[in-house]
């Protein structure tokens, strides 16, 4: 690895003078893309700062009114593992657990993961269902990105290059949520993803809203279809139903990879997504209220 | 920059000056010797370099030296107790869960940390926690096989 100062600076203002008084320097969360890319000499960072154990950057509370707060050094594990999120973000949950490996999971952090801005970010597909929003600090002031405007295509953030993710917070979500987090992937750890996709929706007496359809690995960035969830909302048809999977279609934009290419990710897609849409009716409509 | 740092390490307690730029799996081969843990990859996906931190597991080529500071680190050849290997190892040679044995420490050490939280895995569950690890010989079915067998002898 080129040369580098590793620094653990103890607070947020300490860290926010390294960022003002030097030019190339890089957050370090769990490493699992930092490294990497030192490694392969795509990044050279003058100081690497590690910003996991600045007070309060592990918190994780949860209010049934208020949401959850998740603090950005909290590990992926914890949102594979940990009860409050099982029991009231499920869909995170079931993304986190299959997501990569052990390994990586213990060390990948919730601000990491999400400024990492790859198209086949899984971690963003529940964040995206859920309204994240992301709290953000930097010696100019603090501000609140919400998720939907956090990728701005090609890998990039609205982040600026002084900006620090302090936490996320996921507002409460009413019980009677269903989710499904779909993936083809050619490897079994979610490398090499062709597509993926996660619906969720919310049963109100007969009526099903709040509908979510995030999806991945087929456009410049992670994101939402509004116009799509918005055809399915109430109780959908079958032809609502295609009408929604149709105009996703027409807001993606796939590119061809090695392994897979342009027209099979949108086939892909399609049938994951019509799987997904189909798994959440018959749940929520089979459930008694 | 050089970092004096304090870590234990299989139990002891160890004091090191590192670099920035050392990954955790370079010093613990090559300053302490410990060459259980293997250089394979070194990009976090074949788990070769497994080692437990802080109880958990992870990929000691994707860690820093100076991000040790303060931890607690065990290596595969902190398995054994005194003259006794570990019930896990055992079971690897009784049941050939080891073929050419590169990838045998770090699934040693995955399979440590999850029979450290469920004691009877299910097989599923048994690969799950083996994603990481990957096995160019392909024994996987005896790797399993091993650590049921182990996961059920445990008083
Ligand atoms: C072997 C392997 C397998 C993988 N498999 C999958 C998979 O199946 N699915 C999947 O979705 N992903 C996968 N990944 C990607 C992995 O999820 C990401 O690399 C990881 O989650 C990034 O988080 P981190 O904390 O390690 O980030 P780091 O590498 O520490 O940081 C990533 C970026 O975020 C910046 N950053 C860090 N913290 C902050 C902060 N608080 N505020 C602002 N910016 C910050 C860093 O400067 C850097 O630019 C895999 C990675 C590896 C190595």
């Amino acid at each position: 690895m080129n040369a580098f100062d590793y620094i653990r600076p103890q607070s947020l203002e300490e860290a926010g003078r390294y960022l003002t008084s030097h030019a190339h320097v890089k957050l370090l969360g769990g490493g699992n893309t930092l490294l990497l890319n030192i490694k392969k000499g795509l990044e050279a960072p003058e100081i690497v700062l590690d910003v996991k154990h600045l007070p309060g950057l592990s918190d994780v509370r949860y209010h049934h009114n208020q949401g959850l707060k998740l603090g950005a050094a909290v590990k992926l594990q914890h949102l594979a593992a940990g009860l409050e999120i099982r029991r009231h973000y499920p869909l995170l949950h079931q993304t986190a657990q299959k997501l990569a490996s052990p390994q990586v999971r213990n060390r990948a952090t919730i601000g990491g993961t999400l400024a990492w801005a790859s198209s086949v970010s899984e971690l963003a597909a529940p964040m995206l269902c859920y309204d994240a929003v992301c709290y953000v600090w930097s010696p100019r002031g603090k501000r609140t990105i919400p998720l939907s405007e956090f990728y701005v295509g090609d890998g990039r953030t609205a982040l600026a290059r002084d900006e620090i993710i302090t936490h996320v917070h996921l507002p409460a979500f009413p019980t009677r949520t269903y989710g499904v987090y779909q993936r083809q992937t050619v490897r079994h750890d979610g490398r090499r993803m062709i597509a993926a996709v996660a619906v969720l929706a919310i049963r109100k007496q007969q009526a099903l809203t709040h509908w979510r359809i995030a999806v991945l690995g087929v456009d410049d960035r992670p994101k939402r279809i509004p116009e799509a969830e918005e055809l399915l909302q109430g109780a959908p048809s079958f032809e609502e139903v295609e009408q929604a999977l149709a105009l996703v279609q027409e807001r993606i934009h796939p590119q061809d990879v090695e392994y897979a290419r342009a027209d099979y990710r949108r086939v892909v897609l399609q049938s994951l997504l019509r799987h997904g849409i189909m798994e959440v009716i018959q749940h929520l409509q089979g459930s008694r209220s | 920059m050089k970092h004096e740092i304090e870590f234990i390490i299989n139990g002891q307690n160890m004091q090191f000056t590192v670099d920035s730029n050392q990954t955790l799996l370079e010093v613990i081969r090559e300053e302490l010797g410990l060459t259980g843990a293997k250089y394979g990859c070194s990009t976090g996906e074949c788990g070769a370099c497994s080692v437990l931190f802080n109880g958990e597991v992870v990929n000691a080529c994707m860690v820093l030296a100076p991000e040790a500071a303060g931890a607690e680190i065990i290596t595969v050849e902190g398995l054994a107790e005194e003259d006794e290997l570990h019930p896990l190892q055992k079971s690897f040679i009784d049941h050939h869960g080891v073929q050419c044995g590169y990838c045998a420490p770090g699934m040693l050490i995955s399979a440590k940390a999850l029979l450290s939280r469920t004691s009877r895995p299910h097989e599923e569950e048994i690969r799950e926690a083996l994603v990481g690890n990957l096995c160019r010989c392909g024994a996987y079915a005896d790797i399993i096989k091993s650590i049921q067998v182990a996961s059920r002898a445990r008083r």
